[in-house]
């Protein structure tokens, strides 16, 4: 017995599903994702998980898989979620899919009310007679129930129409029980981007990847290169994403595809609430995935002109722009930023800065501080071009908490200028104009040298970002002033 | 009553082990000095517990302890904690236990390779039939990562010499389990401070606790209360504790009885290493936490401030900042002032707004740059990553003395003039062209013994309102 079908294989995007500012289901935004990504895959899976499927109404979810049928016009296989809490709303759902056209459905365990393996069992063998091509879905992370290899074996075989099984768990030695068991009889794929590569090279047929909404490209590569025998270059790919699909998976997943493509200029608009901007998906993520997207083999977000106009002359400069760095920035009188990153706790890092003209506020403070207070006071000039001065939000006390500031996040901060001048933030023609003035936050407690150092160059870079280009803007802050949560305004 | 043995209810203390600085030696004076201080309100003692640090002592130390423990406890039982992770050493332990003069030997689950329930049961049984003192067996999923199983706990009941157990879970649907299948044959303790009331009124015939070092007596008389049907005063009473005994059982365990302790002038010395004495799982704000804590227990005395509300022209009151009142009329500035709140939670804040280009501007520069002594400014924030615009800087108008006085400015404080802020910003209150043009300082008297962060976050929300819609109606 062979597979039951030959199509189920390669690279399917989980594609998100696009809302308009009021909330309806963007079908231009949807429309325009499906192209961008359709060169790249092998299929398409609309009404995933990151499709926000559990958020969807059953009309919504109709309206987006038509949708994506028609985009897609047959040119790959459409493999829709439907899978429901009840069997009754499952089946009727499969059942509509087959109907409108659908290669298959990707079926999610049953979630919530968490039932036992028989009942998962039955359920899975209701779904089974409709005779749609089905992707049993191992999703513990969201379901709450992980199969076991003897349910997934018996599933597998025992029901004609289950062609594959989608597995996110991340757990490798279950994959693994699945190929002994089923290898070869139904398609084994794999669903966290973290172990692509591991899970492909091992024997899988193919992967469901939220970040392949993102860069399907790269996942094409890892998967041919695994055809071919190649797993250096496999290997190399894989690793060269880890971080940006580290951040997708464990960091919100679809909030932060959203905020990737529309980085990207694709504008798709936010999750569904309760996820939330800034929630799972934390502003440090966003900056950090930005600067993955930006690598030059990944190049997702495309260089642009930005004229600094400092009042006296005006500079060009070359940076990766967002749909949100403004095209011309003003204002160098003063400019403030500030940024965050962690973890662990005791090194997390937060710095304000400030970015203004030599001659103005800025400058004037650091000549003054410096000479009236100085080094022996615990300032310090870390940087000349741009002039630099690192300021300790915390006085430091001991011979590990001065080593820590003065060495690491001295060298963290010199990192990101450095990087900043380099990716066109900082151009080398204002670096004789301008000053910084970093005041950065090490925790007395604080031992880690490595992450003083590393989070203290991602706190940096972030806040001279963010405050070159203005964020955050006002907008932002009104629709999450309710919901913020500062984290030291509670009682332990 | 007790069932095995007559002594096994009531309050005891799991002591920590006082250690000297540098040598980590076994402190035996403190040790009694300590027991000297808990002694008159406990029903026993505890040695070599989990807050006692048993994982990183000696054989011949655990001896000791227990030896000192004896000679001081005054005829009081001394329950030797003989946790070890095999049997033969658990085993060793009781022995030595039994010949220094212990009542009982605390056993712990043993731990590191998981045994499973054969392994655990087969664990107690040896130690029981082996060594002629009495068991208590011990509950802590916390740093075991798996419970005592129940099953195996009914049947370990049936042993004669096996008289009760310390679940220290706090998980009460598991206490409830034990009191249902084994609490007709052994006593059962509760080792988790933070629901020693309710663990009363199901039916516990005691607690181990690490609080009952720091304030027995408080226990004792919630017991008190409780068998006299006083409910409502057991419960106020549990409660004036809970902040303090959910920080001993969270954030820090032993490390933060000792921090208490140290702070009651009773100096129990460092942890060993690894643990850090502060900066590990206790973390320097919640110690400044238990400072409070105790002074609201009456365990360490309160220094009475001497402050007040600034009064002087509110043009006036920027000074400190270098701002005359001719800056602010020269410049322009936007001034505003606001004053909400009761007593300990009233709060004033003080607002200046300006051009980045005018005197403000430089001023907001330097505060981020060469701050004033202890009143360094913050910037506000809703949380990390949302700053709020116009910039804005938060400055305590009084020094701030300790930790703790930060923490309410940096905290409540912080958040709560952010979200002030927004909301200006929200009803259209602050100019369009202020948001990028603007700077803002902000300066916020609190009163220096403000403990209260919610009813802070709501003082300093309406005062920073106040002071916002003054500033911009000008």
């Amino acid at each position: 017995m062979g597979y039951k079908t030959d199509w189920f294989k390669g690279i399917f995007p989980a594609l998100v599903t696009p809302f308009t500012a009021d909330d309806k289901v963007d079908e231009a935004g949807y429309r325009a994702l499906i192209r961008y990504v359709l060169p790249h895959v092998n299929g398409v899976v609309p009404c995933g998980t990151t499709g926000e499927f559990s958020y969807l109404t059953l009309e919504e979810r109709k309206q987006v898989t038509q949708i994506c049928l028609d985009e897609v016009a047959g040119r790959v296989p459409v493999v829709v979620g439907t899978g429901c809490k009840s069997t009754r709303e499952t089946l009727k759902l499969t059942e509509w899919a087959k109907d409108a056209g659908a290669s298959g459905a990707l079926v999610v365990a049953p979630y919530f009310l968490k039932p036992t393996f028989n009942e998962v069992y039955d359920h899975f063998r209701a779904v089974d007679q409709v005779g749609l091509p089905i992707v049993l879905y191992n999703i513990p992370q969201c379901a709450g129930t992980h199969f076991r290899w003897w349910t997934g074996e018996a599933m597998s075989l025992d029901f004609d129409n289950v062609i594959g099984i989608k597995d996110s768990s991340g757990d490798l030695p279950f994959m693994e029980a699945m190929f002994e068991k089923v290898k070869g009889k139904v398609a084994i794929f794999v669903g966290h981007d973290e172990v692509v590569q591991a899970a492909l090279g091992a024997g899988a047929d193919g992967a469901i990847l939220a970040s392949a909404n993102v860069i399907p490209d790269v996942w094409q590569r890892v998967y041919q290169a695994t055809l071919e025998g190649d797993l250096e270059t496999a290997q190399y790919w894989q690793q060269r994403v880890q971080k940006l699909v580290r951040i997708i998976v464990r960091c919100g997943s679809t909030q932060a595809v959203k905020e990737g493509l529309r980085m990207m200029g694709l504008p798709i608009g936010d999750s569904r609430h309760p996820v939330m901007p800034g929630g799972a998906f934390r502003r440090e993520d966003r900056d950090e995935l930005r600067l993955q997207l930006e690598l030059p083999d990944i190049d997702k977000i495309k260089k642009a002109t930005v004229t600094y106009d400092l009042g006296h002359r005006q500079v060009e400069t070359e940076v990766c722009a967002t749909p949100q760095t403004p095209r011309t920035i003003s204002g160098f009188t003063m400019k403030v930023g500030e940024g965050f990153a962690g973890p662990p706790f005791h090194e997390l890092a937060h710095v304000d800065l400030l970015l203004g003209l030599k001659n103005g506020p800025v400058g004037r403070a650091m000549e003054r501080a410096m000479a009236e207070r100085g080094e022996k006071r615990g300032l310090k000039i870390i940087n000349e071009r741009p002039r630099t001065l690192l300021v300790p939000t915390v006085t430091v006390r001991t011979a590990k908490q001065r080593r820590l500031f003065y060495e690491h996040a001295a060298q963290g901060v010199n990192l990101a200028i450095r990087l900043s001048v380099e990716d066109g933030f900082l151009p080398e023609a204002i670096l004789d104009d301008v000053v910084l003035i970093v005041n950065a936050f090490v925790h007395p407690a604080a031992s880690i040298a490595k992450r003083v150092d590393f989070n203290n160059y991602k706190a940096t870079r972030y806040a001279i970002r963010k405050a070159l280009e203005g964020r955050p803007v006002v907008e932002e802050l009104i629709n999450e002033k309710a919901a913020a949560r500062h984290p030291f305004r509670y009682a332990p | 009553m007790p069932i095995k043995v007559p002594w096994l209810k009531g309050v005891f203390p799991a002591l920590v082990t006082p250690f000297v600085r540098k040598t980590e030696d076994v402190d035996e004076e403190a040790y009694r000095t300590l027991i000297r201080y808990a002694l008159p309100n406990v029903d026993g003692l505890v040695t070599s517990g989990t807050t006692g640090e048993f994982p990183y002592l000696t054989r011949e130390e655990q001896r000791r302890l227990v030896e000192i423990g004896v000679e001081e406890a005054g005829g009081k039982p001394v329950v030797a904690g003989c946790g070890a992770s095999s049997t033969q050493e658990a085993l060793t332990l009781a022995r030595d236990a039994k010949d220094a003069g212990a009542s009982a030997a605390l056993i712990v689950t043993p731990y590191f390779l998981h045994p499973s329930d054969k392994g655990v049961y087969q664990h107690f049984y040896d130690i029981a039939t082996a060594v002629d003192l009495p068991i208590i067996l011990y509950n802590i999923p916390q740093v075991m990562d798996s419970y005592l199983p129940r099953t195996v706990v009914e049947d370990l009941a049936d042993l004669p010499n096996v008289i009760g157990l310390k679940d220290s879970s706090g998980d009460l649907t598991y206490t409830m389990e034990l009191l249902e299948y084994a609490g007709d044959r052994i006593d059962i303790f509760v080792g988790h401070d933070e629901v020693v009331l309710p663990a009363l009124a199901g039916g516990v015939s005691g607690f181990i606790l690490a609080s009952a070092q720091v304030y027995p007596e408080v226990w004792q008389e919630v017991i008190r209360l409780a068998g006299e049907g006083q409910l409502e005063e057991a419960r106020a009473l549990q409660r004036s504790v809970q902040k303090l005994s959910r920080i001993f059982c969270r954030y820090g365990g032993g490390v933060a009885v000792k921090a208490a302790l140290k702070l009651m002038g009773l100096d129990m010395g460092p942890p060993r290493k690894p643990l850090k004495a502060v900066g590990g799982a206790l973390i320097h704000e919640t110690r400044a936490e238990i400072r409070l804590e105790l002074e609201k227990l009456g365990k360490i005395q309160v220094e009475e401030p001497d402050f007040e509300y600034p009064s002087a022209p509110l043009a006036s009151r920027f000074g400190d900042l270098e701002i005359t009142p001719e800056h602010i009329a020269a410049h322009a500035l936007h001034t505003g002032t606001g004053t909400a709140g009761e007593g300990l939670n009233k709060v004033q804040i003080d607002l200046i707004a300006g051009g980045k280009d005018t005197v403000l501007g430089d001023t907001y520069a330097l505060q981020l740059t060469y701050p004033l002594h202890r009143r360094e400014a913050l910037t506000a924030i809703l949380e990390p990553g949302l700053t709020v615009r116009p910039s804005t800087l938060l400055l305590p108008t009084l020094p701030q003395k300790n930790l703790r006085q930060a923490n309410m400015i940096y905290g409540p404080t912080q958040a709560a003039l952010a979200q002030a802020i927004v909301d200006a910003l929200e009803e259209g209150r602050v100019p369009d062209a202020a948001v990028d043009a603007y700077v803002m300082i902000a300066l916020a008297t609190l009163h220096p013994r403000a403990l209260d962060r919610h009813a802070l976050f709501h003082s300093v929300r309406a005062a920073a309102a106040d002071a916002l819609a003054q500033a911009f109606s000008q």
